[in-house]
């Protein structure tokens, strides 16, 4: 066992190196691409009522533009390699910063919100296949269909209208934290578990209400690949050789449909679950706008909009980072799932 | 360890409950991104922030304007002045200090202080250079201490704005023995160490600062610049960035929030007609929104055809689509004897649509079929200007001009608008001190980004420098209705209207003043 794990750490660092010129490459791309688009970063930036020739020049002096873009591109990656992003204009702060405050803002949002989507379309998916044709399957279609044709942005507004403005049951929809609640020591940069960890329950529970709303209208998003993909490949699997034979034998209906069914099925939708966070994580932005969330997304459509460099290149390096990440992770639940299956 | 704590949330817990009538919740779309408003790139809400955390030598006075307060220009106040005396010949200004003032950490403020600010503000490379210039303060050479509670400024010339200036935002006063401190060989002004600290003697102080998330700022009892021997109002001001507009609307309806200022149209008259929410609407008499044309790029360098173009805007409809008529339209008058009704800018013009006017226009102009264009306007923008931008096509559209829309990034706007690429677009300007000839010398003069249409004409900038040192109000006046006059024949740029500022706050807050940096000044607001 013990060997089978260091086997697998081994193959997973190796798949990790190879992942650099991948990343290599996105850094070279962005940078190049941030400076093809139209837009000079130092005019708008230099926006004051009086700012003129010279503001501009000293902007662009400041965010290094009065160089080549060849000097610019080797200046970026001598300070990538030091661990430094260059600094944000729009913030005012360095980018390192403001991703390490804001990424578990979006994490702790994309998790929650994967984790109730997956509770949720993985027994819709499963009773859908159960009975496909019925009602029942019809029904989970209809929710699918719903759920999918409602932007997120749309579902959040009419939730916040319902749950805060109209009931009042929902906290006031601006961020990770009621404003007159005193934040945890920063651990982890999760609130929910920094809440625990401080052992301030209250807290915690002031947490947890910022994150239902937010979290429940992205999930509502996603639960509909999550549930046609199960009750696709539950049907492949239902349909199968052994799940026939291990009825035959009279093996009771859970162990039939749970253990010998879902386990086979469950492949793809971990594959789909992998692909639906990493774009949840920078697809989230409207979610993130609608609820005043402090995430990367809509730091970086920010950045975007005003031109400001270094905050979109950091993220993107960001992005590339984690899907490379979330790949390997979902190889290896492959692995747990599937002890056929191995990464190489 | 863990009794006390608990015991010290007891207590906190109904003492956090009192305080909530006593803590200004703000919220807004933008957010503060430095705590020294010259940094370059610094956002408007940076600008209202400085105010409540440093102060000035001055501040400007307020005044009611059709019965709301509005900041008052010409009634200059002391503020870290005591007092100030003009020299006869206007070319010395003298402030005597306050002797009780003290900055937030206590140590008292000098001259040195004043001395050393104000020259930061001239010499170092931050947006204070600029605004100064406008008040023709421009070296350390024209800032003395005479002692340590005196102050003394030279001018070259009589400068109706330099004393104004020193009202505005960037000259603030700092604590100089803090600040360098953190002085570097590089930055001998320290601004790289004040974008992240304070060192002022104002109202408040820095509690949190998130940027781009919120900031906090607690009362400093010390101060009493506002009102004699009283501190601030509010204890504490939460200043908190809620990008989604509705979001912020359904937060101060439903009383969470206190007080916002930039909520959409549609959301201000749907509240507004709810009626239990104070909505105080003020016109940005300081600001206008234009439609400009490139007067250097055919064919809008024939004065016809922007005539024709401006009897061609359905002025009234535009009005209603972009704002809901919330404002103060700046078209539509008349001129009984063709001459400018008085020579104050910005003026409501005699245009009003009538295509058979625009027409005729046209056919001067040599271009009876009209012609193809572009209108730009940004996508910060796309509330007001995208409703806006069609009704132009529509109309432009009746008299042979087709317009083809352009959205574009705010970044990408910018950009093309000071490389003066754009033929024909939509934008605003703000003034912080409004007056004529300002207005003309920065708007309509230079080969310069805020010169939107581009106009290149020796007569109207000789005029309006010439009023810049006018000290006779009969013969500013005169210039001003002569300028008007220039304006309203060559039709460089089409005047649409002034937005109103919409504050809407719980029906507790009072004291409200539009102010010059159109932001909030938590200094002015208390609770009933």
């Amino acid at each position: 066992m013990m060997t089978g794990l260091g086997a697998t750490m081994m193959r997973a660092g190796r798949r990790l190196l190879s992942s650099l010129p991948a990343l290599f490459g996105v850094l070279v791309f962005t940078f190049l691409l941030m400076r093809v688009l139209p837009g000079d970063p130092a005019v708008f930036f230099a926006s004051g009522p009086n700012a003129g020739k010279e503001e501009i020049e000293q902007i662009r002096k400041q965010m290094g533009l009065d160089q080549s873009v060849p000097e610019q591109l080797v200046f970026y990656l001598s300070d990538i390699g030091q661990g430094n992003l260059g600094r944000s204009m729009m913030t005012g702060q360095p980018v390192l910063k403001d991703l390490r405050e804001r990424l578990p803002a979006s994490l702790e949002l994309t998790f929650t919100a994967l984790l109730m989507a997956l509770i949720a379309a993985v027994p819709l998916g499963v009773v859908a296949a159960l009975r496909p044709g019925s009602l029942v399957d019809h029904g989970v279609r209809l929710f699918c269909a719903l759920g999918v044709c409602v932007p997120t942005f749309v579902s959040g507004l009419l939730l916040i209208y319902v749950f805060y403005y109209l009931l009042g049951l929902a906290p006031d929809p601006t961020g990770r934290i009621d404003v007159f609640t005193s934040l945890p020591p920063s651990r982890t940069g999760f609130l929910s578990i920094d809440f625990l960890l401080a052992g301030d329950f209250e807290g915690w529970w002031a947490a947890f209400k910022q994150l239902i709303l937010p979290a429940v209208s992205m999930a509502l998003f996603v639960i509909a690949p999550l549930a046609r993909i199960t009750r696709a490949s539950m049907l492949v699997s239902l349909g199968s050789d052994f799940v026939r034979t291990a009825r035959s034998v009279g093996l009771s209906w859970r162990k039939v449909v749970v253990t010998y069914a879902l386990r086979n099925a469950i492949l793809p939708v971990i594959t789909i679950a992998g692909i639906v966070f990493s774009t949840m994580l920078g697809a989230n932005v409207l979610v993130e706008k609608v609820f005043s969330w402090p995430g990367v997304a809509s730091y970086a459509l920010d950045a975007l909009l005003s031109s400001d460099y270094a905050p979109v290149q950091g993220f993107v390096l960001l992005m590339a980072s984690l899907f490379v990440l979330v790949n390997l992770v979902v190889d290896i639940c492959y692995g747990i799932a599937d002890p056929r299956v191995s990464i190489g | 360890m863990l009794a006390t704590v608990a015991l010290l949330l007891i207590v906190n817990a109904p003492a956090q409950a009192q305080t909530r009538a006593e803590t200004l919740r703000y919220v807004t779309g933008a957010s503060v991104n430095t705590l020294d408003p010259n940094i370059p790139g610094s956002t408007r809400e940076s600008f209202a922030l400085s105010m409540s955390t440093y102060d000035r030598l001055v501040a400007f006075g307020r005044k009611q304007l059709n019965g709301k307060w509005v900041f008052d220009l010409d009634k200059i106040t002391g503020e870290l002045a005591e007092s100030y005396d003009v020299s006869p010949d206007g070319l010395k200004l003298t402030f005597h200090l306050r002797k009780d003032a003290k900055f937030q950490d206590g140590s008292p403020v000098t001259a040195e202080d004043v001395k050393w600010s104000l020259d930061r503000c001239v010499t170092a490379p931050i947006l204070g250079k600029a605004q100064l210039l406008t008040g023709s303060l421009t070296s350390a050479d024209q800032f003395k201490v005479i002692d340590p509670l005196t102050i003394e400024v030279t001018l070259p010339k009589p400068d109706k704005l330099a004393l104004p200036n020193l009202a505005t935002v960037y000259p603030m006063i700092i604590n100089s023995k803090l600040a360098k401190q953190h002085a570097t060989a590089d930055d001998p002004w320290a601004t790289a160490w004040l974008k992240e600290n304070t060192a002022g003697s104002g109202a408040y102080v820095i509690e949190t600062f998130k940027p781009g998330e919120q900031a906090i700022i607690k009362r400093n009892e010390a101060w009493n610049r506002g009102s004699p021997d009283k501190p601030a109002f509010f204890k504490r001001v939460i200043i908190q960035s809620v990008p989604e507009p509705a979001t912020r609307a359904n937060l101060v309806e439903r009383g969470d929030a206190d007080l916002v200022v930039d909520l959409q149209a549609s959301d201000v008259q749907s509240l507004e007609a709810k009626g239990k929410l104070k909505v105080i609407s003020t016109p940005q008499y300081n600001s206008i929104t234009f439609v400009s044309m490139n007067n250097q790029i055919p064919p809008f360098d024939n004065p016809n055809v922007r005539r024709a173009i401006a009897f061609a805007l359905p002025y009234d409809d535009m009005f209603k689509a972009a704002l809901f008529g919330r404002g103060a339209p700046l078209f539509g008058a008349s001129w009984p004897d063709g001459k400018p009704l008085n020579g104050i800018y910005p003026f409501q013009q005699p245009v009003k649509l009538d295509l058979d006017k625009a027409r005729e226009y046209l056919k001067a102009a040599g271009l009876p079929e009209g012609f193809s264009t572009t209108f730009s306007f940004n996508v910060g923008q796309a509330s007001t200007a995208e409703p806006m931008a069609a009704l132009v096509k529509e109309s432009l559209g009746k008299i042979g001009i087709k317009v083809d829309i352009q959205k574009l990034p705010d970044a990408q706007m910018s950009t093309q608008i000071n490389e003066k690429k754009l033929p024909f677009f939509t934008e605003g300007i703000v003034a912080w001190l409004p007056s004529t000839d300002y207005f003309y010398r920065n708007f309509y003069t230079g080969n310069q980004r805020w010169n939107y249409s581009s106009i290149n004409n020796p007569d109207l900038a000789a005029i309006a420098q010439e009023a810049r040192f006018e000290p006779d109000k009969a013969k500013y006046e005169e210039d001003g209705r002569k300028l008007n006059a220039m304006h309203a024949d060559l039709m460089p740029q089409i005047m649409l209207w002034q937005p109103n500022q919409d504050a809407v706050m719980a029906p507790s807050v009072e004291g409200y003043t539009y102010e010059f940096h159109r932001q909030v000044d938590y200094r002015d607001v208390s609770r009933k």
